[in-house]
């Protein structure tokens, strides 16, 4: 009896630990139609092994090693597609569910109709670990970025503009459900 | 004649041996043979100086380079799997902050409408 009771605690406290994840595995059917996939799953101990290999050096990798330093986890599934319509609308909207459970909080929410282009971006305060998830769709290309633990906004965006993207100068959504942040009076072309 | 025959002559002229000769001879021959000596006993004498510096230098010498090549390996797996993540780590932060910037620059764009509007 007292061993079932340690049972059922451990596997409460695993199912617990890998809620903390998004479960992506459901799109890895859509590698098969996409022309391109890229598929990354770096977990605690492959994350610190590559964070371990980042040189100090080079202040791009100086500054991931930075970023890097809290998180547990970093996932990221990529597919661009030949054609539209590859993928389906469940395959995101199962995403967008697992997003909506208690401290996850969508900061952004883009529908560009021009480009036809849906870009949300999720963040997960509270509790001990802190999260950030990403995702991008158009009609040819699909792309969720799962990230585990305390993460900076602004030194990301800042390396996304550091690692072959130009930097742009943005306003970080001071609260949890701004959809749109105040423009910036900086400007810089790609 | 000369001092070299004289040497000669005494060194090989007859000499009767001593009175004990024969029984000392017969008392060796009568003597049970040495025992063999038992494996341990042999080992033994591995670890009387200065064998046994040779001895345990080759011990050791027999355990560090297996260890020693088995750590080398590790390391180099270590290095390939370490060099790996990293270049996918790189990967990753470069999608995320390029698609973070994406939708970025796309509510840039929107407040910029909205201002002109």
């Amino acid at each position: 009896m007292k061993i079932l009771r340690i049972l059922t605690i451990c596997i409460l406290t695993g199912a617990l630990g890998h809620g903390q994840v998004i479960d992506l595995k459901h799109l890895d059917r859509l590698a098969a139609k996409a022309t391109e996939t890229a598929d990354v799953t770096l977990d605690g101990s492959l994350l610190k092994l590559g964070a371990k290999f980042l040189s100090a050096d080079d202040p791009d990798q100086a500054r991931v090693r930075k970023l890097v330093a809290g998180l547990k986890g970093i996932y990221v599934r990529t597919f661009t597609f030949e054609n539209e319509g590859e993928y389906s609308e469940a395959d995101v909207t199962s995403i967008r569910k697992q997003l909506q459970s208690p401290g996850w909080s969508r900061i952004v929410g883009v529908r560009s109709k021009k480009d036809s282009e849906n870009a949300e971006v999720y963040i997960k305060t509270g509790g001990p670990d802190g999260g950030l998830a990403i995702i991008c769709a158009n009609p040819k290309e699909l792309t969720v970025v799962s990230i585990v633990g305390k993460i900076d906004l602004d030194e990301l965006s800042e390396l996304g503009g550091n690692l072959g993207v130009p930097k742009i100068d943005l306003e970080k959504p001071k609260t949890s459900n701004v959809e749109k942040p105040k423009p910036s009076s900086k400007k810089e072309d790609d | 004649m000369s001092y070299l025959e004289d040497d000669l002559k005494m060194a090989l002229q007859r000499t009767e041996p001593s009175a004990d000769f024969v029984n000392r001879v017969l008392a060796r021959v009568n003597q049970p043979p040495p025992r063999e000596p038992s494996w341990w006993e042999r080992l033994t004498v591995l670890l009387r100086p200065p064998r046994l510096q040779w001895v345990a230098a080759s011990v050791i010498l027999s355990i560090m380079i297996p260890v020693a090549g088995v750590q080398y390996r590790k390391q180099q797996r270590m290095r390939v799997e370490g060099e790996r993540a990293k270049e996918q780590l790189m990967f990753a932060v470069r999608v995320a902050g390029n698609r973070l910037h994406r939708v970025q620059q796309k509510v840039l764009e929107m407040g910029r409408m909205e201002t002109r509007l």
